[in-house]
Formats: C-alpha cells, sequence, structure tokens
C-alpha cells in the first residue's frame, strides 16, 4: 500500500502524506509494509522513488514502530533487540545497505525493538542522504563545461593559456591587474527553501526563487555600499600560487600540487576551490604527483606564476547573504576571464559565461565540502531575477535520473516586472540587518529535505502556500506596493516558513519584531527572513518616512537585545545594520594597468610589513616596482590614507591588551576556586603518559556484561498503588527537593560556542519559546500544586554560568516560581590544556571513527593534521590561555555537583526551609522529562537505596557506556572507560544521569551527618568530599572549543580537561545504588539542534508539555 | 564543383622560413617543404597556384619551388592584419571560383593511395559546397587550433554539417558548444589546415577587412563560422594525418612520418632502432 503512495501516478495521491497512511496500521501491518517498501527500494531504478522509499522506511521506523512495539509489549521486561555492533560499524564506514542488511538480519532474529528501530532508522535516513549527494554531485561533475576538467591529469594536457593582456607589463615592470567585483544576493523568498539541490531536482515547478543583488557596505563604517565581494588577479614573475585572503588575513606561496588540494591547512581553502574548479589546477589533476610549477608554466609562461586575491570588505559571517558563494563566483569569474574562458575580460558576463560561472561555483562548494543552494551564485546576475527549477529534458545529464535539472534558469526582472520608481522605493523601506548569531543551517536543510519527501502534511500545504506568497510578491512588485511586499514576506516568514522548520525562528527575531512592532506600529510594513534561517542576516521593512529612525533604532534594539540574551544564544558579534543599494550590473571586471594597478589596500597592510622587513635588494624587481606605486598612492590617494598608522600597528602589535587578558584569566582562575597544586599534578601525569584517553579505560581483563533481569527495576508498568502512595506522601510532606545541573555552556548544542545551555530558549512549548529552565520550574511549578506544597528547586552553576542565570533569574523574577529556587555554585574549576598530540591521534586513530562524505573526509583529514601541528608547536600539556579567559577554564566533572551543596551552604540553607528533606532528585539540564514523579520517589524509598539512576533502554544515538554488570558488581560503565566500544553494545541501557539520592545515605557516604553539614563544619566536608574523590576515576577528555576572530569567524581547537563523573559513583561499594528503567521521554537528553524536530515529532514533547504548568 | 586554383598562406611571422626547410620526401628525394607542399596540390588536379608571402620574401620561395617556381603567383601581405587577411590578400586570384586553401608551414602525410589534399578536393566537388578538413584532436591541443562543432552527414562516415566554429576554443567552451557525436571523450574535430572554400568566404572576408581597416585581427575562423550560418559548409576526416612543422621538433615528427611511410621505411627503421639501441645500453 505504502509502496502505491510513491509510484501512483495520481498526482494527489503521490503527494499524500505518510503519517496519515501509518496511523491505523498494528506494528505487524507496518513491518509487513517495510519489507514491501526494502525489497521496492532495492529493485527501484528511479532515484526518487528509491530515496523516498528510503524516507519512508526511515519515519517508519524513527516514528511509528517503536510505540507500536511498546503497545504491544507492553508489561513485559523484554531486553531482547540489543544493536549489533558490526552494523554501527559498518555506519561509521558509511556502508549504509550493509548496515542496513545486519540490522535486519538481528531484527528477523530476535523481533523488532525500540533499539533495533532506532539502528534502521539512523541507517536509512544517512543512506537516502548520502544517494542524493551522491547524484548532486555526478550532476556537478557532469555539467557541460565543467567534465573536461576532470579529464585533466597531467600538465601537458593542460588546455588553457593566460590571455595575453595579462602578460602587457606596465612601464615600471608590474604585470596589469585584473579585478572583479560582485554584488552579494538577498532573497526576497526562496519559496520555502525550495533552492535546495534535491528539491529542485525533484520538484522543479516548485523551486523558485526571487533574488536581488545588492551593494553593502556597513551603516556607520562605509561611506557608501559598494560590491562586497571582489577579486583580483595578475601573473607573477615566480612560479608560484599566491593566494591571499584579506578579510582572513591569511597569505600562501603554493608550490606544491599537494597544498592546492589541501583545503583546511590553512584559511585559504575557499580559494583553492576556485582555482581549481576554474580548471587553473584540474580536480582530475589531483593526487597525480605532477609538478604545479610545470602546470602553470603551460597557462602563464615559463617560470611564471599566479597571484589570486580575495576580499569580501569585512562584512560578517552568517550574514546569509550568500558571501562566500558569491566569492566563489567572483573568483571563478575572474579566473575564467583570464584563461579565455570568458570571452569577456572586462566589463559585464554573458549570460551563458555566468551559467558557466554558476556550475563552477557550485562544483567548488562541493570539493570545499560545503554546499550552498543553487541560488546563491545570484549575485553574478544584475539585479532582480526570478531563478527557477527546469525540468530535465532529453540530453541533459539527468534526464531519466531526476525530474528536475541540477542548474537551474534566471530571468532577470525587467522594468515592466518591476518598475525604477519599484526599486526605488523598496531601498526607500527596506532596512537590512545583521542579528549577530552565527548557526549552522546544515541541519534546517536536511529536515526541509526530509519532511518534503515524506510529504508531511504542514510541509506540503506550507510548500504549497509558498509558491502562492512567491506569487503575491511578483504581484506587489509589479504594482509597486511595498507594504503589500512586506505583509507577504512577513506571512512567508509566519506561516509556511514555520509550519515547516520551527526552528528558523528564534527567540531573539521573535523579541527583535515584537520590539520594533510595538515602537513603530503601522509604519513597520514587515520582517523579511534572509536564507536558511533567522537571526543573522535578517530585513525589516519601514514606511519610507522613518526608514532612517528604523535604521537607527534596530540598532539600538538589536544591541539591547543581543545584550540580554548573549549567555542564551550563540551570537558571533555585534548587530549591524547594513546600508545597501540594488546592484544592476552583476559581477563586473576592470583591467588595473600602470598606476592604477594596485591590489585592495587590506592586501598591503597585510603583506607590506612582511616586504619592509625583507632588505630591498632582495626582494624580486616587481615586489619593489609595486612598492613604490603603493607608496605614492598612500601620498595621493584619500582612501589610502591612515595606511601608514595601519601597517605601523601591524608590526608593532600593542602589548598591553594582551597583557590585560591574561591578568583577567587569573583573577577567574583564583575566584574560581583553581587548585594550581592538583593542576600541576594533572599536567605531569599527562605529560608522562600516566592519565591520558588511552588511560581512561577499564582493563581488558575485567568481565564486563550486560544486566540480568533482577538487576533493574521496570517502572513502565503500572507502578503498585502502596509504592505510588508512599512516593505521594512523601512529597506532601516536603520530604524532596529538585536539583538541576546548570552548569553546562551546551558546547554540543552550539558546536561549542558556549552559551548558558539553561537559558537557551530552545522550543516553543504553551506558546512561546521557553528555556530548559523554564521547562524544570514549570514541572516543580505542577507537582507543587499536585501535593499542594512548594517544591525547593536547586540550580547548580559554574563559573560561566553563575553571573547569567543570577542575573537572568533576577529580571525574570525566578520565572515567578512559588517554591524557593537556590542557586548553588560551582566551587572548583579547571584550565584547560593544550593536548598531546598521543591524545588528538588515540581519538582520531584509535578510536571508532565516523568516515564522512569523500570531499568532507579529505578536508577533516587535512584540518586533523594542522591540529596536530598546533598541538606541537603551542606546546603539549601546556595551559590553553589563547582564548577568551572563560573559555581557557572548564568544570570539573558533575561529580562535585552533590557535594558542592555542602561546601557552598546550599544544602544547609536547605535543610533549614525543609529540616524533613529525605530525597533529593538529581537530573541533567536537558533531561527535560525529568521530574518528581510520586511512584518512581516510591519506588526508590522502598528500595532503602542510597542512590537509585534512571536508565532507559539504548537506541543508537545513546552512546558513551551504559549500564553493566563488571566482574559481577552492577554498575555505570562511563563510555570512556569502556574497554572496547563493541561491549557497550551488548549492554541494555543507556544511563539517563537522572538520580533519586537518599540525603542521609549519601551523607555517610562522605562520613557526615545532617548536624556536620548545618553546622558547616568546613575542614571535615572538605576531609570527607576529598575521600570519596578518590574512590572515582579521573578522566582525561578532549573537549572541542571556539575560538571567535575576525568578523565572525570561528576556529574550534580540540583542548585537554579532566573530570569526575557522577555515574562512577555506582562502582564505590558502600553505596547502595539501584537501576530504574524509565520510559524513553522521561529519559531522553537533547544534546543537539537536530535532535529537536524527531523531539517535536515523536509525542516527546507533548509529554514533557503534559507535565508543566507555565503560570 | 570544379576546383582548379589553391592557395598556400606563408606570410606568417613565425611562418615565413618553415617552408623553406629542406627533408627527404617519400620518394627518397631531398625537397623544400614547399616543394612538397607543391606536389600535394597538384596531385589534387589543382592548375594555378597562388602563394602569400611577407615582401621581400618572393627570390627565396622561388628558388625553393624549384622546377615549380613558373607555376607559381605570389601575393604580398604587407600588414600582418590576422590569417583571414592573409587569405583575402588572394582574392583576385581565387577570382569568385573555389579554392583549395593550405598554410605553409604543414606537411600531410595519407594513409591511403590518394594524398589528403586529393580526397579534400574530390569530396567538395561531389557535396557541390565548402569543406574544411578536420580532425579529432585532444582539448589539451585546442589552444593550437580552431575547432568546429556539428553532427553526421547522413549516412557519410567522416563527413559533418558545421554548426559552429570557435578559433582555439577553451575546453570549457569547447565542451558547451563543440561537441560531436561519435568522437571519443574529450576529443573535437580540429582544422587540418586544408579547406575548399567557396567564393562567398572571399566576399565576407573582404568586408571584415574593409570593416576592421589598420586594427586587424581578421580571422578566417570567424569568417567560417558566418560561412556556416550561411550555406552548406561540411567538414571532412581526411585518413591521413597533419604534421605541423612549426610545432617544436614538429620538423623532425613530419620528416619521420614522410620517411616512414616512403621507400626507405627499412632504412629509416633501422637506424632508429639502432639508435634506441644505444641509448638503453
Amino acid at each position: 500500500m505504502l509502496v502505491d503512495l510513491i509510484t501512483s501516478r495520481d498526482a494527489d495521491r503521490r503527494n499524500a502524506s505518510l503519517d496519515a497512511y501509518c496511523g491505523d496500521l498494528t506494528s505487524a501491518q507496518l513491518l509487513a509494509e517495510c519489507d514491501e517498501l526494502d525489497v521496492f527500494r532495492r529493485r527501484a531504478d528511479n532515484l526518487y522513488e528509491r530515496v523516498r522509499a528510503l524516507f519512508f522506511l526511515y519515519a517508519i521506523h524513527r516514528f511509528h514502530l517503536p510505540g507500536r512495539i511498546k503497545e504491544s509489549e507492553a508489561g513485559s521486561e523484554k531486553t531482547a533487540g540489543l544493536i549489533p555492533f558490526a552494523g554501527y560499524e559498518q555506519l561509521l564506514h558509511r556502508r549504509f545497505e550493509e548496515a542496513i542488511d545486519t540490522f535486519l538480519a538481528a531484527q528477523a532474529k530476535d523481533g523488532p525493538s525500540d533499539g533495533l528501530c532506532s539502528a534502521l532508522a539512523n541507517a536509512y535516513h544517512r543512506l537516502a542522504f548520502q544517494t542524493l549527494a551522491d547524484q548532486v554531485r555526478r550532476s556537478v561533475r557532469s555539467v557541460r563545461g565543467n567534465q573536461w576538467m576532470f579529464r585533466v591529469g597531467h600538465p601537458a594536457d593542460q588546455p588553457l593559456r593566460i590571455r595575453t593582456e595579462l602578460l602587457q607589463r606596465s612601464a615600471d615592470g608590474t604585470y596589469p591587474i585584473l579585478c572583479e567585483q560582485t554584488p552579494v544576493r538577498m532573497d526576497l523568498t526562496h519559496s520555502a527553501w525550495s533552492d535546495i539541490f534535491f528539491l529542485g531536482m525533484d520538484f522543479p515547478e516548485g523551486a523558485k526563487v526571487l533574488n536581488i543583488s545588492v551593494d553593502l557596505g556597513v551603516h556607520g563604517r562605509d561611506a557608501r555600499p559598494r560590491p562586497p565581494v571582489s577579486a583580483w588577479l595578475r601573473a607573477l614573475d615566480e612560479p608560484v600560487l599566491r593566494l591571499t585572503s584579506v578579510d582572513l588575513g591569511a597569505s600562501a606561496d603554493i608550490t606544491a600540487l599537494s597544498d592546492v588540494f589541501d583545503f583546511a591547512k590553512d584559511y585559504l581553502g575557499l580559494l583553492k576551490a576556485a582555482v581549481i574548479a576554474a580548471g587553473i589546477v584540474p580536480p582530475g589533476i589531483e593526487g597525480s604527483g605532477q609538478n604545479l610549477a610545470e602546470l602553470l608554466a603551460r597557462i602563464v609562461g615559463p617560470g611564471r606564476g599566479l597571484e589570486l586575491v580575495s576580499s569580501v570588505n569585512d562584512i560578517p559571517k552568517g550574514s546569509r547573504l550568500a558571501v562566500s558563494t558569491n566569492l566563489l563566483g567572483s573568483l571563478v569569474s575572474v579566473l575564467m576571464r583570464a584563461t579565455g574562458q570568458a570571452t569577456s575580460l572586462t566589463g559585464e558576463l554573458q549570460e551563458n559565461e555566468r551559467r558557466i560561472v554558476l556550475a563552477r561555483a557550485l562544483l567548488g562548494e562541493w570539493l570545499g565540502g560545503s554546499g550552498g543552494g543553487w541560488q546563491d551564485s545570484g549575485g553574478v546576475w544584475p539585479g532582480m531575477k526570478l531563478i527557477e527549477g527546469v525540468i530535465a529534458g532529453e540530453g541533459d545529464p539527468e534526464f531519466g535520473i531526476s525530474r528536475g535539472r541540477l542548474m537551474p534558469q534566471h530571468r532577470i526582472l525587467n522594468l515592466d516586472d518591476a518598475s525604477a520608481e519599484t526599486r526605488r522605493k523598496l531601498q526607500a523601506s527596506l532596512v537590512l540587518v545583521h542579528g549577530g548569531m552565527a548557526q549552522n543551517v546544515g541541519p534546517i536543510l536536511e529536515m526541509v529535505t526530509e519532511k518534503y519527501l515524506l510529504r508531511c502534511e504542514a510541509e506540503w500545504r506550507g510548500r504549497q502556500d509558498a509558491l502562492r506568497i512567491m506569487d503575491e510578491v511578483l504581484a506587489a512588485l509589479k504594482s509597486g506596493d511595498i507594504r503589500a511586499l512586506g505583509a507577504a514576506t512577513t506571512r512567508n516568514f509566519r506561516e509556511p516558513i514555520q509550519a515547516i522548520i520551527p526552528w528558523a525562528s528564534t527567540y531573539f527575531t521573535e523579541q527583535l519584531i515584537e520590539r520594533v512592532g510595538r515602537e513603530f506600529g503601522d509604519d513597520f510594513w514587515g520582517f523579511w527572513m534572509l536564507g536558511g534561517m533567522s537571526g543573522g542576516g535578517m530585513g525589516f521593512i519601514f514606511a519610507p518616512h522613518r526608514k532612517i529612525e528604523g535604521q537607527r533604532r534596530l540598532q539600538e534594539i538589536m544591541s539591547a537585545a543581543k545584550h540580554e540574551l548573549q549567555h542564551a544564544l550563540p551570537f558571533a558579534m555585534e548587530p549591524v545594520v547594513f546600508d545597501y543599494a540594488i546592484n544592476e550590473r552583476g559581477t563586473w571586471a576592470d583591467l588595473l594597468a600602470g598606476d592604477a594597478a594596485l591590489m585592495p589596500s587590506g592586501y598591503y597592510s597585510l603583506t607590506v610589513p612582511q616586504l619592509l622587513r625583507t632588505e630591498r635588494q632582495d626582494l624580486p624587481p616587481a615586489r619593489r616596482a609595486e612598492l613604490d606605486k603603493f607608496a605614492t598612492a598612500c601620498r595621493a590617494k584619500p582612501e589610502l590614507r591612515g595606511m601608514v598608522q595601519t601597517l605601523f600597528d601591524r608590526m608593532f602589535p600593542r602589548l598591553k591588551e594582551e597583557a590585560a587578558g591574561a591578568q583577567n584569566l587569573d583573577e577567574l582562575l583564583a575566584a574560581n576556586g583553581f587548585d594550581r597544586e592538583a593542576h600541576e599534578i594533572i599536567r605531569a601525569d599527562l605529560k608522562g603518559g600516566r592519565i591520558g584517553l588511552a588511560q581512561n579505560r577499564l582493563p581488558a581483563n575485567l568481565v564486563i556484561e550486560d544486566v540480568r533481569p533482577g538487576d533493574v527495576t521496570h517502572t513502565s508498568r503500572p507502578a503498585h498503588k502502596s509504592i505510588a502512595e508512599l512516593g505521594l506522601t512523601a512529597l506532601r510532606n516536603g520530604e524532596a527537593a529538585v536539583i538541576t545541573l546548570a552548569a553546562g555552556a551546551a558546547s554540543r548544542w552550539t558546536q561549542g560556542a558556549g552559551v548558558v545551555k539553561s537559558l537557551h530558549p530552545f522550543c516553543k512549548l504553551g506558546g512561546r519559546h521557553r528555556t530548559f529552565l523554564e521547562v524544570h520550574l514549570a514541572k516543580s511549578r505542577q507537582v507543587a500544586r499536585q501535593v499542594g506544597l512548594s517544591v525547593p528547586h536547586v540550580v547548580t552553576t559554574s563559573y560561566l554560568t553563575h553571573g547569567p542565570l543570577t542575573d537572568f533569574l533576577a529580571t525574570n523574577r525566578n520565572y515567578g516560581y512559588e517554591g524557593s529556587l537556590l542557586l548553588s555554585r560551582g566551587a572548583s574549576v579547571g584550565l584547560r590544556l593544550v593536548p598531546m598530540a598521543r591524545d588528538l591521534r588515540f581519538a582520531w586513530e584509535e578510536m571508532p571513527q565516523q568516515v564522512l562524505d569523500e570531499q568532507q573526509q579529505k578536508v577533516r583529514d587535512s584540518l586533523r593534521a594542522a591540529l596536530l601541528r598546533w598541538a606541537t608547536s603551542a606546546g603539549e600539556a601546556t595551559d590553553y590561555r589563547d582564548n577568551l579567559a572563560l573559555q581557557c577554564l572548564h568544570p570539573v566533572g558533575h561529580f562535585f555537583e552533590v557535594p558542592n551543596l555542602l561546601r557552598n551552604g546550599t544544602l544547609a540553607a536547605l535543610l533549614r526551609e525543609r529540616p524533613q528533606l529525605k530525597t533529593l532528585l538529581l537530573h541533567n539540564i536537558d533531561t527535560t522529562g525529568a521530574n518528581l514523579d510520586a511512584a518512581l520517589l516510591g519506588q526508590h524509598l522502598a528500595s532503602g537505596a542510597t542512590l537509585s539512576f534512571e536508565v532507559i533502554p539504548r537506541r543508537l544515538d545513546d552512546r558513551g557506556g551504559g549500564l553493566a554488570r563488571v566482574d559481577g558488581r552492577v554498575r555505570l560503565v562511563e563510555g570512556l572507560a569502556m574497554p572496547h566500544e563493541e561491549l557497550e553494545f551488548g549492554l541494555s541501557y543507556y544511563n539517563s544521569l537522572t538520580t533519586w539520592i537518599d540525603v542521609d545515605g549519601f551523607l555517610r557516604a562522605l562520613q557526615l551527618t545532617r548536624e556536620d553539614v548545618l553546622a558547616g563544619h568546613e575542614a571535615k566536608i572538605a576531609a570527607g568530599i576529598r575521600a570519596l574523590a578518590a574512590k572515582v576515576p579521573t578522566y582525561i577528555t578532549l573537549k572541542d572549543v571556539k575560538k571567535r576572530w575576525g568578523h565572525g569567524q570561528e576556529d574550534v581547537f580540540p583542548v585537554a580537561q579532566f573530570e569526575k563523573l557522577w555515574g562512577d559513583l555506582t562502582a564505590v561499594p558502600e553505596i547502595d545504588s539501584r537501576f530504574l528503567v524509565v520510559d524513553r521521554p522521561r529519559g531522553q537528553q537533547l544534546k543537539d539542534q537536530a535532535q529537536l524536530d524527531g523531539w517535536l515529532r515523536d509525542g516527546s514533547a507533548a509529554y514533557v508539555e503534559s507535565l508543566c504548568a507555565w503560570e | 564543383m570544379d576546383i582548379k586554383r589553391a592557395i598556400i598562406t606563408a606570410a606568417g611571422k613565425s611562418q615565413r622560413t618553415l617552408p623553406l626547410q629542406s627533408l627527404v620526401d617519400r620518394d627518397g628525394q631531398t625537397k623544400t617543404a614547399l616543394a612538397i607542399i607543391i606536389e600535394e596540390v597538384l596531385a589534387a588536379g589543382i592548375e594555378e597556384l597562388c602563394v602569400v608571402i611577407f615582401p621581400g620574401d618572393e627570390p627565396a620561395y622561388r628558388a625553393a619551388a624549384g622546377e615549380h617556381a613558373k607555376r607559381l603567383v605570389f601575393v604580398k601581405q604587407r600588414q600582418p592584419l590576422g590569417y583571414g587577411h592573409a587569405v583575402s590578400c588572394a582574392e583576385e586570384f581565387a577570382g569568385k571560383k573555389p579554392f583549395l586553401l593550405l598554410v605553409g608551414d604543414h606537411l600531410y602525410v595519407s594513409g591511403e593511395t590518394r594524398r589528403c589534399a586529393q580526397q579534400l578536393v574530390e569530396t567538395a566537388a561531389a557535396e557541390n559546397c565548402a569543406v574544411s578538413a578536420v580532425q579529432a584532436t585532444h582539448e589539451s591541443k585546442l589552444p593550437y587550433y580552431g575547432a568546429v562543432g556539428g553532427r553526421l552527414a547522413a549516412a557519410r562516415k567522416g563527413l559533418y554539417e558545421i554548426t559552429e566554429v570557435a578559433e582555439k576554443p577553451t575546453p570549457t567552451e569547447a565542451e558547451q558548444r563543440l561537441i560531436v557525436p561519435g568522437l571519443r571523450a574529450g576529443h573535437y574535430l580540429c582544422f587540418f589546415g586544408m579547406h575548399v572554400l567557396t567564393p562567398s568566404v572571399m566576399a565576407m572576408l573582404a568586408e571584415e577587412v574593409a570593416a576592421t581597416g589598420s586594427r586587424g585581427g581578421v580571422h578566417l575562423s570567424a569568417t567560417l563560422a558566418k560561412l556556416a550560418r550561411r550555406e552548406r559548409y561540411l567538414a571532412a576526416e581526411l585518413t591521413g594525418r597533419r604534421y605541423d612543422i612549426g610545432a617544436r621538433y614538429g620538423l623532425l615528427t613530419a620528416q619521420m612520418a614522410l620517411a616512414l611511410s616512403g621507400k626507405d621505411r627499412d632504412e629509416v627503421l633501422t637506424g632508429l632502432v639502432e639508435l634506441l639501441a644505444q641509448r638503453i645500453r
């Protein structure tokens, strides 16, 4: 039946939603459908039928089967259905087909299970995306004009020759410079991300983007808008490829062919991708062992080379204006012009030339391991244009494979479509800004693709709606009605975009829209989301008479909102307002000769200091001549005024600022309980090889096996009435409190950007964005109302989160929380270390690694080589200080969180407030389902345990240890400590970290009493904690830390830190630990933003909402 | 179509001395390149020959032509305004008749009994239209030649209807405009240096020369591209190969090709093998 949804000739049926059809099927029926779909996808020739079947299989295993299996097995304590490790390894090596077979065989043998469903869902999902990506790649290669470059494998085969105009020297001996200037593009609408390749190639009729080329300037900084992207090229008298990125401050003379393909070695990856995609160093020559100088000699002449310079006029990253794709386009274009691949050496490009630039930019994006949409090089074209998908016809490489072509068509809007007056009016109304957030749009694009192929109802309706809005926008342009345009773009953002992807909006965006709306009322005509998501580049449309005011106020409103939310959301930079102008000529080149042949000024501030340090007679004549020319220009040209100061600052950087930063770090260390002595011991142990990633592991001769049925208590069955009653009575008596661990910086969530995770407004629940903290308090509020007594709630903090949390709770009046809300400040901190190369190698070579897609893997390998060089040159195991002070510190592990309550007096305060307090519920900030559940509390109390840990049946993504019998003792084993990765796959349960703590029992383990705590016996408390800490191991871990620089640029460094973990207390013999198996919605942790969509769709979000009382 | 006139161009700056070089022809006789070309042309049934030369080169060319000197008409190209201009200098000689056009720095070795020029002239006569000889050429050689795009002419192997002509295209351009069905990947039909052209070409060239004046830059390829749009214009793959004696080692290669296809083949081969054997030692 489901196969028919894919193959039906009836469009309505083909576009029907999978969810609607699966709703009534039993697990047996679903499994039968899966069998049929799997057979179908294996024999289907049509790419999209195959991919759709894969997505159906994914969705059934992710969203439909798990619930049905559970229903059919209600009450059983079955732990069967472990995920086979072999399948996991196959997934890591991207052998998806084999992994699917492995998982299916396990399913046939053991029956379906939640864990196997998760594994199959993952494998089908990834195979689907791999299939799509492969097809795009094949199409990019097979575009006519790109193919030959894959055939050139030897310098003698290089058919390109530089145009002679570029070899005509001026009187002073310098070569002319070819300068390409390119606008960026902004989308008026992209019809719900319809520019994603997969969509455009399956549903070309729906792929429509309205795109405007604009010049840009930063308001208040630049005198006027100009094409922000430029590429500069000239011949050299040296046989090298000299690449310079002015904005990234990087320059390199490349002499080896292999370095051209080494994308992550330096910041010149984009320039290298352009050099390759333009055919200068054709992709076919990669790995040939040939000589770069010979290749350059073929093109430019013996002994000569090329210099390529890029500049983006300091436009910040994440502007959603496709700066990098247009820069790629600009670079490709200048290289193509210079080698005769475009007829026009200067001026604008012809339409067929622009198309080949687009094809090359796509190729470059693929080579660099990134991926822009097909409309992103829109800046190459002039003015306003409608970019549309095209149905593949006979003769197209895509014909018979996909419905649409890879390459779209561009229709430039004429004055009939949008008059000069309309264009002027648009510019008089629209304020273009960068909100300062820089986020990864990748997961959103994947979600869009998935929902499209599943024809999720909301998605499909949204998509149709977005196409209607495109018509409205076109009509508004034709009639010159900017107000109507604003209404359309606002509705676009509010309705289709968020119906498809709720995460396209952020709390920050909502705040901006609300505040601007409040202030400007009727004169605020609309909001406009640029690119894949909001928060970075955005547009606000005002009545023209208030535009100037709008620009000024937006800067203030954005800065204020950023200031309020800077700890809650990942901001990469201060918000900026842009000045802009529609660019009506597209990419444009000029040949600069004689005195005018100068590179952009930033180039000289980067290169001249080095040249000045060289003896004049050692400089090549052309360099000397250029320096003379530059010096003359500095005296004459107003735009080069101040260059002397700039150069001086470059050559003699100000030392004072650095010293100030260092002091700051030392102060922070002192203020946060940094133990210098312990730090030196750890450094010595790390250097001496006594601790390290390899040493984290338990001895290999330990017997580690899965738990037996009696080792855990299943709680999904309805609890015995008396047990629930026991818990309820304890709650009514005020015997329980909650501890939320909120010391974390959401490193996985924000890829290392560092925000306060508890304050992160992660999802709209109950109608608006909620922070993790608000969710936890809302759950405690509901319990308090049910039992008629407030619940004390403790939030543990760290040096990173304490200040922001204190301020935030004060501003927001504890979210109106009725009970006592205490912050427990972390009492110790560590200083991160530059990792040992040995540990980096261990992490990358010994631990199982996800092999990436071919091109991305190359980029990653190159990056890792660079990081190894960094670790060695920076000094292994030296203090990591080369970053913001807060990024150099690290928390020392959640083991210390409960002991800290004793040290900092929080427990004493709790006990004074509630002398009857007996139980603490400890949970992680991202375990959104954890609450004071009466039945679970009753279970814990009835068992008499000191610690009751909540565990969940393992799914594929639950990595990092589990519940095991280790030499006969039931305990939690951290992933770091697993002697062999495979062992983890033999464990049925995963630790959710949620723990019920018996206060007195825990104090006994510390050899303390309530009286000691209340009396605040510091020395005794410290001794007790030290003794217990000595019984748990110290792990060395690698953490990715972001370092921000320039204009929104970021680097990620793996640094070493140590930690002690809470779960290891289960290995301490004198502590009685028990284990409760809970349902997934309760135990699920939200670690990664990409999980959110599934979490919302599989009912987990609804479950959490049901536990919350918001007001 | 009756083709009785031929034009040989030899006025180019880097080309002027090449036809004067001596080689040993297939018959074992030592001749100049010019003489070999003239024999190629005469064998095709051509009766009148014109050589376009740089002013002052006539005595040397007369000497190089040897016994054929008296049959030659010399025309001077006074300014280097492009290859198209060189051809148009012979407009009066062509006199509104179809003509065979050759370059002075190419030698041809046929793979069959008829010589290359004869094959071409017979094809043009049979098809009654302009025909350019072409050779499938690897894309790495595109910077040296003009190239054509088109489709196979009905039922004639090796014969193509030309739709596009481009002078020294980049492979980027070639891949988009000049792909011809039936060729190996990365190969294009490039000019062989030999054409039979109709009088309209001379007319178009004259227009072009007048239009560009002293700026020059009159390319034959551009005119041939126009020709393809105006009248039937074919490309023929001949049985044989061309040798550009102006290329690096071009003269040597051409000599080898001549020698290995002529009566002294055994002698030359023996010499070569000895040379190779010594090199190995």
